[in-house]
């Protein structure tokens, strides 16, 4: 999934500690979500969000419905500014590869919205509906359930979906300790070599 | 988005009040600011720090990001202190106003003939005051662009699917053709803009009056 070059969004940036756009950015989204709302009811129904999401990413009209329905918590057809919001949050998440700090820190939120049910569970096939918002691959999801199934009822809770989001941000961490290592490696060994010569 | 307009009151401009009712009252006046904004004095009597965070009361320029102020530096002290004279004698002139209203037009025209040197050095009040809680214009020109095409797109839709003569698809289409009024309108003065700053002071021309000719006139 990815924004389109030069819509609104894509100049659009989130905070890299707390995932979050800043008061700055939010007055943007404000406007621009007024702009859209054409009936007056700080609201966008499912065409109007249809043809935003369209114009902006490169999701297709299965997945687009999908979201709808993801963000519909109100079961209302519309969709607020609250909603919006999120939603911008996920899709700049995806775009500057922060999905691992998104989920960490929101965690109850993801949590909530991959819930449809509202039965405080994920199941299986909701969050494979749902995992390209995510970035996570077919095999990682089913790793996932392998590993943080505790309860052995082939759903996650919120515990379990907790924890996930740690042990997932602890790998991230030392992926990048271990290429920041590399890197110091490879520049130590060229000085050496330069001083050499 | 709307902002609702509110009555201007000489009290709401005194500089005499507190800095918190200050900054609110121009806020709420500037839509009265824009209405009622030609060159008189009333309208240069507002400090500017008032109506603007990054000035100070003497007219010069805190925030270093916005450097361009810089430029008018000194125009804006030579102004500023020459908008005090004017307030002083504004004041005076209010209180005379009932008995002599010919007297008062005469002054009023005399000084805003000298106005007219200070205000080209002054940031218009209202510009500036609308600017500070509003989006910069390139961004609220993308923003429009932006949300043209996609209720374009969605007009389509609704069309398809609920028909020309639905309320919605009407509501859309009235909506799609006010965004782009508004924004034909914005380029216009955009272009009015760019093409009167470029240009030197034009010539006064009358109408009727004949071009100049390359034929020697008889």
């Amino acid at each position: 999934m990815r924004l389109k070059q030069g819509s609104l969004l894509w100049y659009l940036y989130l905070d890299k500690s707390y995932c979050l756009l800043s008061v700055r950015n939010v007055k943007a989204l404000v406007e621009y979500f007024h702009l859209l709302d054409v009936h007056g009811k700080n609201t966008l129904n499912d065409v109007l969000f249809y043809h935003f999401l369209h114009h902006v990413t490169d999701l297709k009209k299965r997945q687009i419905n999908l979201v709808f329905d993801m963000l519909d918590w109100s079961a209302v057809g519309e969709i607020g500014f609250e909603q919006f919001y999120v939603l911008v949050c996920i899709l700049l998440a995806h775009q500057n590869h922060l999905e691992e700090q998104f989920m960490y820190r929101h965690s109850r939120t993801v949590f909530d919205l991959l819930d449809l049910k509202g039965d405080l569970r994920i199941g299986p096939k909701n969050f494979e509906m749902y995992r390209f918002l995510f970035n996570i691959q077919k095999q990682e999801l089913k790793d996932l359930f392998r590993d943080f199934d505790i309860t052995g009822d082939h759903r996650l809770n919120y515990q379990e979906f907790k924890l996930y989001t740690i042990v997932r941000i602890n790998k991230l961490q030392k992926r990048q300790k271990k290429t920041e290592e590399n890197a110091e490696r490879e520049r130590s060994l060229c000085s050496r070599k330069c001083r050499i010569k | 988005m709307e902002e609702k307009p509110s009555k201007v009151s000489h009290k709401s401009l005194d500089r005499h009040g507190s800095d918190e009712e200050r900054k609110e009252s121009v806020r709420s006046d500037i839509r009265d600011l824009w209405t009622t904004a030609t060159l008189s004095q009333s309208e240069l009597n507002t400090p500017l720090s008032d109506v603007c965070e990054n000035f100070d009361a003497e007219g010069r320029s805190i925030s270093q990001t916005r450097g361009w102020y810089g430029q008018g530096r000194r125009s804006l002290d030579e102004g500023d202190k020459a908008s005090q004279k004017l307030r002083r004698s504004s004041s005076m002139e209010i209180s005379q106003r009932k008995e002599d209203t010919a007297s008062e037009l005469k002054a009023e025209k005399s000084s805003s003939m000298s106005s007219l040197d200070i205000v080209k050095h002054i940031p218009h009040h209202a510009y500036w005051a609308e600017q500070q809680n509003r989006l910069p214009l390139p961004l609220i020109e993308l923003m429009e662009n932006e949300a043209l095409e996609i209720l374009t797109q969605a007009l389509r839709s609704y069309r398809l699917g609920i028909g020309r003569d639905h309320f919605l698809t009407k509501e859309l289409q009235q909506y799609i053709e006010g965004l782009k009024k508004r924004r034909s309108k914005r380029l216009y003065v955009i272009v009015k803009d760019t093409l009167g700053s470029g240009r030197p002071e034009p010539a006064q021309c009358h109408a009727g009056s004949p071009g100049p000719s390359l034929t020697p006139s008889e």
